[in-house]
C-alpha cells in the first residue's frame, strides 16, 4: 500500500498496485437493539473515473466501489489479524504452499445469484492474471514473475497453489472477488477494460458487499442502498446493514466539505491541522466528536533523482551528470535531511498536529515500525560540516557552494501545485538550503505533469512528493526494489545499481518468504535501518489523522488503519 | 510629429478635464504611490521578501504603542512568545517586559537602492531581536508588508510591460490590416478572432503549460509577461484596423504616399497618431486584466513562484476559510489587488469622456 502517490486530502492520488487493509467482520457484544434504518452522508472531492475496481489507478474509484464488493479475507484494523469473510475458513498445506478456502455458502450476489468458487476462480484467472488487463493487484500476486494457479475444486472449495512462499498471502487475500455471470461475456470478448464505466447502469455493478450502488450523478453525489441479500447477519439474527442508505456528495474541495460539515449536512470530515482549532471548540453546541486517530500512514518526502539513464529519445541523460554526481552522494543527502526543520514543519504546516517521520514505515504501523532508525536532527551547522567535508564549499565567495570541479550547487525542486502543504514545505526547505549555500529553484507543477515526471520521463532533480502507506511492508515491493516501478530515485534497474539496494532486494525476497512474524520483522528492521541510514528518500512529517463524527451513529469504532467506517454494515443510527 | 496647434490644444484641453476630476485624480495619486512604493521597496519595506522567522507564523498586526505608564513617549513595540492553546489555536502572549524601540532609518538587511546605492537604511524598524509586523505576518513568519511592497514590484509591472508589448503588436497589426486592407486585412483579422475565440484564462493555462518546468523565477516573470500579451492584443488590433480603415482615405495619407513615403512610416506617423487618444485609455482599461492575469496564475501556483512575492501568489495562502477566519490578514494582497484594478478603471473611464472630442465645446 505504499504504492499510491497522494496529491493531498484523497484527491488524485494514483494506487499503483493495491489496497491491503480491509475490513473485519467483528460483531459487537454490547448492542443496544440497533434500529434499522437512516442514512450516512460523506463527502469526496473528486468524482470517480470508473467502477471498474480491477483496473482502478486512483483512489476515487476505489473509494467508490468499496462497499460493494468483498474479498475471501479480512484483515481487523485493531489487531491486523486476518478474518474470514466471504472465506470461512482455511488450511495450508505445511510447506506453505497450498491453500485451500472453505466458502460461504449462504451467499448470493446482489442480483439474486448465488455465489461459487467459480467466481472466485474467474477472478484471478480470468480477471487479474489476464494479461490483456492492466490489473492494478497483479504485480503483487505474482511472485517471481509466476502467477498462482487457483482451481475449483467443488462448489465452495477453491485451491490455490504458490510457486514459492508467499508471508502476506493471506492478507493479499481480501482482493474483491467478481461477478462472473455478469463479466464473463465482456472478458471474452476483450471489452473489460471498457466495461463498468462512469455511464453504466448502476444495476449492472453487483457485488456481495453490504451496500448497492442505485444512482451516480456526475459531479453531484452517488448514491447506494443496502444490499437485503448481504449475508451477514447479527446477533439477533437480523440482516445486516443497519443503514438503508449512503451517500457520497461529490464537492470541489475541502473547504466545502467543512462548511457543508458543519452546516449538518454530512456526517463525517477529515480534518487538516488548522481546522481542529475550527472545530473542537463547537463540538458540543454542534453535536459531533473529533477523534485522533493517530499517525497517518502516508509519506511526505524529498527524493532526489539518482537515474544514471540516458533518455532514448534526445539522446541526453536524464539528470545533468554534474547534478547527478552530487544526488548520488550520500554526504550531499545526509546534509539535505539534516536541513529539513521537522519540528516548525509541524508547528507551521500541520498546526502542531503531526509527528516527524524518519524511516519508510511509520508509527502507524505498528508492529513492523522500527523507532530506533537514523534520525536527522535540524542542524544547519552540521550540515554545513558534513557538506564541507564531503568537498562542498564556497571557493568563489559568491555565498553559493561550489563543487570539488567549481560547478555551484543549483537544481530545481519540484511539488504539485494546489497543495498548500507542500509548497509550505518546499518552501521552508529551500530557505535552509540557501543557508547552506545551495542554490534552490523551488517550482510548482501541476500534478499530473508532476507524475508523469516521475514516472515516465525521468527528468527532474528533486521533487517533494507523498505516498500512501500500509502495515504490510511488502506491498511496498514496487518502491523499494531497485526492479520496481516506483523505485523513484532509479527506477526499473536491471542489476541494482548499489550494494545497499542489492540488500534490501535481498530482505524483499527473504521478507515474503519468511512465514514467521518475529523473523520477519527483523528483515524488515533491517531494511528501514538501510533506508534511514542511506536516504534515498528524505522523510518529513506525518499528519495526525482526525476526523470528525457527528454523535448519532452505534457500533462506531474509527481506526486508524482501515477507515472510520470499516464496519459500516453494523453502525446504526442511535 | 504631429504638425497642426489645434490637436495640441485639444489635448491640453483634455488634460485640464481630466485635472478637473477629483477621483481621478485621487486614482492617479494612489497609483503613483503604489509604483513609487514599489520602486523604492527595499528602502520602504522593513525586512526582506524572504526574512523567514518562523516563531512569528501567522502573527498578528504589531500593535505600535505611544504612551508607557501613562506618558508619551517614542514608540514602541512589545516582545511577542507564541503558543498554542488547548485547541491548538495559535496565541500570542505579549511579553510586557521586553520593549523594542520603533526606529526610523533602521539599519536592517544590506540591499542596492536602485540596483546602484549599496546600502542598509530601512525606513522603519525596530530594535532587534523585536519584531514589527504592520500588516500581521503570512504562514511562515515573513512580514505581509514588505512582502506586499516587493509583490507590488512584480504584480504592477507585469501590467505596464505586458501592456506596451501587446500594444506594440495590436497597434502594428491592426494598422497593416486597415491600411493595406483586403487579402492582408482578411488573413490579420482571421488571426485575430482565433485569439479571441478561444476563452481567456484556459488559453493562458495552455499557453503556461507550454513553459518549460525548469525556468526560474526570473524567466517564469517574463514568459507570463509574453503570454499575457499575447492574448491581449487581438481586440485592441480590431479596433485599430477599423480606425484606419477611414484614416488611410484621408488627404493627408493619399498626400503622403503621392510623395512616395514607405508604407512603415506612413502607418507610424501619420494613422496611428490619430488613433492616440483612443489608445489611451483603452490601454488604462486593460492594464488591469494583465494585473489578473498574473494573480490568477500565482494564486493556483502557476505564476511567480515561492520565496518571490507577487500579490497573487501571496493569496494563494488565504485559500482556506480556516486560514481566512484565524488570520484575516493574509487577505491584504487582495484589497491591493482591488484598490489597483479600480483605479486604472477609472482612470481609464474618465480619460475616454475627457478625450471624447465631441465635448469640447462643453
Amino acid at each position: 500500500m505504499f504504492n499510491k502517490i497522494a496529491f493531498q486530502n484523497r484527491r488524485f492520488a494514483l494506487i499503483y498496485f493495491f489496497f491491503l487493509l480491509f475490513l473485519f467482520p467483528a460483531i459487537s457484544q454490547s448492542q443496544q437493539n440497533p434500529q434499522p434504518g437512516g442514512q450516512l452522508v460523506l463527502a469526496t472531492t473528486s468524482d470517480p473515473k470508473s467502477f471498474n475496481t480491477i483496473i482502478a489507478k486512483e483512489t476515487s474509484t476505489s473509494e467508490a466501489v468499496e462497499f460493494i464488493f468483498d474479498g475471501l479475507t479480512k484483515t481487523d484494523p485493531f489487531t491486523l489479524k486476518v478474518g474470514p469473510n466471504l472465506a470461512q475458513s482455511w488450511e495450508v498445506s505445511e510447506d506453505g504452499l497450498e491453500w485451500i478456502f472453505h466458502l460461504r455458502e449462504d451467499v448470493v450476489w446482489s442480483d439474486g445469484v448465488e455465489f461459487t468458487a467459480d467466481d472466485v476462480v474467474f477472478t484471478f484467472n480470468d480477471l487479474v492474471f489476464n494479461p490483456d488487463i492492466p490489473a492494478s493487484s497483479r504485480d503483487i500476486f505474482m511472485i517471481d514473475g509466476q502467477p498462482f494457479a487457483v482451481n475449483k475444486v467443488d462448489q465452495y472449495h477453491v485451491k490455490f497453489i504458490l510457486p514459492v512462499r508467499f508471508a502476506p498471502f493471506l492478507r493479499a487475500m481480501s482482493q474483491e472477488i467478481l461477478p462472473k455471470h455478469k463479466l464473463e461475456k465482456v472478458v471474452k470478448e476483450g471489452k473489460f477494460n471498457s466495461t463498468w464505466g462512469i455511464d453504466t447502469d448502476p444495476r449492472e455493478i453487483v457485488g456481495t458487499g453490504p451496500f448497492c450502488l442505485i444512482r451516480y450523478d456526475p459531479g453531484q453525489r452517488l448514491v447506494y442502498e443496502r444490499n437485503p441479500r448481504y449475508w451477514k447477519k447479527d446477533l439477533n439474527g437480523n440482516t445486516l446493514p443497519y443503514l438503508e442508505r449512503m451517500i457520497y456528495l461529490i464537492v470541489q474541495n475541502s473547504d466545502v466539505e467543512l462548511l457543508k460539515f458543519i452546516e449538518g449536512t454530512l456526517d463525517a470530515y477529515s480534518l487538516r491541522g488548522m481546522d481542529y482549532s475550527l472545530l473542537k471548540p463547537i463540538e458540543q453546541k454542534n453535536n459531533f466528536t473529533v477523534y485522533d486517530r493517530g499517525p497517518d500512514l502516508g509519506s511526505q518526502f524529498i527524493v532526489f533523482n539518482q537515474n544514471p539513464g540516458i533518455n532514448p529519445n534526445t539522446n541526453k541523460p536524464f539528470v545533468d551528470p554534474v547534478r547527478l554526481s552530487w544526488f548520488q552522494n550520500r554526504d550531499f543527502r545526509r546534509a539535505v535531511a539534516h536541513a529539513v526543520d521537522k519540528e516548525k514543519i509541524i508547528e507551521i504546516v500541520k498546526n502542531k498536529l503531526g509527528y516527524p517521520q524518519y524511516s519508510p514505515m511509520g508509527p502507524a504501523v505498528g508492529f513492523f515500525y522500527k523507532d530506533d532508525v537514523f534520525k536527522y536532527e535540524y542542524d544547519l551547522n552540521k550540515a554545513k560540516q558534513i557538506l564541507k567535508d564531503a568537498g562542498f564549499s564556497d571557493r568563489d565567495g559568491d555565498g553559493y557552494i561550489e563543487d570539488q570541479e567549481g560547478h555551484q550547487v543549483e537544481f530545481n525542486l519540484y511539488t504539485n501545485s494546489g497543495s498548500t502543504e507542500r509548497v509550505d514545505i518546499g518552501g521552508i526547505l529551500n530557505h535552509d538550503l540557501e543557508k547552506l549555500g545551495m542554490k534552490v529553484n523551488f517550482l510548482q507543477l501541476e500534478f499530473n505533469t508532476l507524475v508523469s515526471k516521475l514516472t515516465s520521463t525521468f527528468e527532474w532533480d528533486a521533487i517533494i512528493m507523498g505516498l500512501t502507506g500500509g502495515v504490510e511492508p511488502h506491498f511496498g515491493k514496487n518502491v523499494w526494489t531497485s526492479d520496481g516501478q516506483l523505485h523513484m530515485w532509479n527506477p526499473r534497474q536491471e542489476t541494482p545499481a548499489t550494494p545497499w539496494e542489492k540488500r534490501i532486494d535481498e530482505l524483499f525476497s527473504e521478507g515474503v518468504q519468511e512465514l514467521d512474524e518475529d523473523k520477519r520483522k527483523i528483515i524488515y528492521d533491517e531494511f528501514q535501518m538501510i533506508v534511514s541510514r542511506e536516504l534515498p528518500v528524505i522523510y518529513t512529517v506525518l499528519s495526525a489523522k482526525l476526523t470528525a463524527i457527528r454523535n448519532k451513529f452505534g457500533n462506531l469504532k474509527p481506526s486508524n488503519l482501515g477507515g472510520v467506517f470499516h464496519n459500516l454494515e453494523e453502525i446504526y443510527i442511535k | 510629429m504631429i504638425n497642426n496647434n489645434r490637436h495640441h490644444s485639444q489635448f491640453q484641453l483634455a488634460l485640464q478635464r481630466f485635472r478637473g476630476n477629483k477621483t481621478a485624480m485621487a486614482c492617479v495619486f494612489i497609483l503613483g504611490f503604489l509604483y513609487f512604493s514599489a520602486v523604492f521597496a527595499e528602502f520602504l519595506s522593513p525586512y526582506s521578501y524572504k526574512d523567514e522567522q518562523r516563531q512569528y507564523s501567522y502573527c498578528p498586526p504589531t500593535p505600535v504603542h505611544f504612551f508607557d505608564q501613562g506618558r508619551l513617549t517614542w514608540p514602541y513595540v512589545y516582545g511577542l512568545q507564541l503558543s498554542f492553546n488547548e485547541f491548538y489555536k495559535r496565541e500570542y502572549v505579549t511579553d510586557v517586559n521586553t520593549k523594542y524601540r520603533v526606529k526610523l532609518f533602521a539599519s536592517g538587511e544590506s540591499y542596492k537602492l536602485l540596483g546602484l546605492i549599496p546600502t542598509r537604511v530601512h525606513l522603519l524598524g525596530v530594535e532587534s531581536p523585536g519584531r514589527i509586523y504592520l500588516l500581521g505576518a503570512d504562514s511562515r513568519g515573513r512580514d505581509i508588508f514588505s512582502r506586499l511592497i516587493f509583490g507590488g514590484r512584480v504584480s504592477l509591472s507585469i501590467g505596464l510591460i505586458g501592456v506596451l508589448i501587446s500594444f506594440t503588436i495590436g497597434l502594428l497589426i491592426g494598422g497593416a490590416a486597415g491600411y493595406y486592407g483586403g487579402r492582408v486585412d482578411n488573413y490579420l483579422m482571421r488571426l485575430c478572432e482565433m485569439v479571441i475565440m478561444f476563452p481567456g484564462f484556459y488559453l493562458l493555462l495552455a499557453l503556461r503549460s507550454a513553459v518549460p518546468d525548469d525556468f526560474n523565477s526570473v524567466q517564469v516573470y517574463f514568459a507570463i509577461i509574453l503570454i499575457l500579451s499575447f492574448i491581449g492584443w487581438a481586440s485592441l488590433a480590431r479596433i485599430i484596423r477599423g480606425m484606419c480603415l477611414s484614416l488611410r482615405e484621408r488627404e493627408y495619407v493619399l498626400a503622403a504616399k503621392s510623395l512616395g513615403v514607405n508604407d512603415f512610416h506612413i502607418i507610424t506617423q501619420h494613422i496611428l497618431p490619430h488613433t492616440l487618444s483612443y489608445s489611451i485609455f483603452a490601454v488604462m482599461l486593460s492594464i488591469p486584466g494583465y494585473i489578473l492575469g498574473e494573480s490568477a496564475l500565482s494564486l493556483i501556483g502557476l505564476g511567480i513562484q515561492d520565496p518571490f512575492a507577487s500579490w497573487g501568489n501571496m493569496l494563494s495562502d488565504a485559500m482556506s476559510i480556516v486560514r481566512i477566519k484565524f488570520a484575516p490578514w493574509i487577505l491584504w494582497p487582495a484589497f491591493f489587488i482591488f484598490l489597483t484594478v479600480i483605479c486604472f478603471n477609472i482612470i481609464g473611464n474618465v480619460l475616454r469622456d475627457c478625450l471624447d472630442p465631441n465635448l469640447k465645446g462643453n
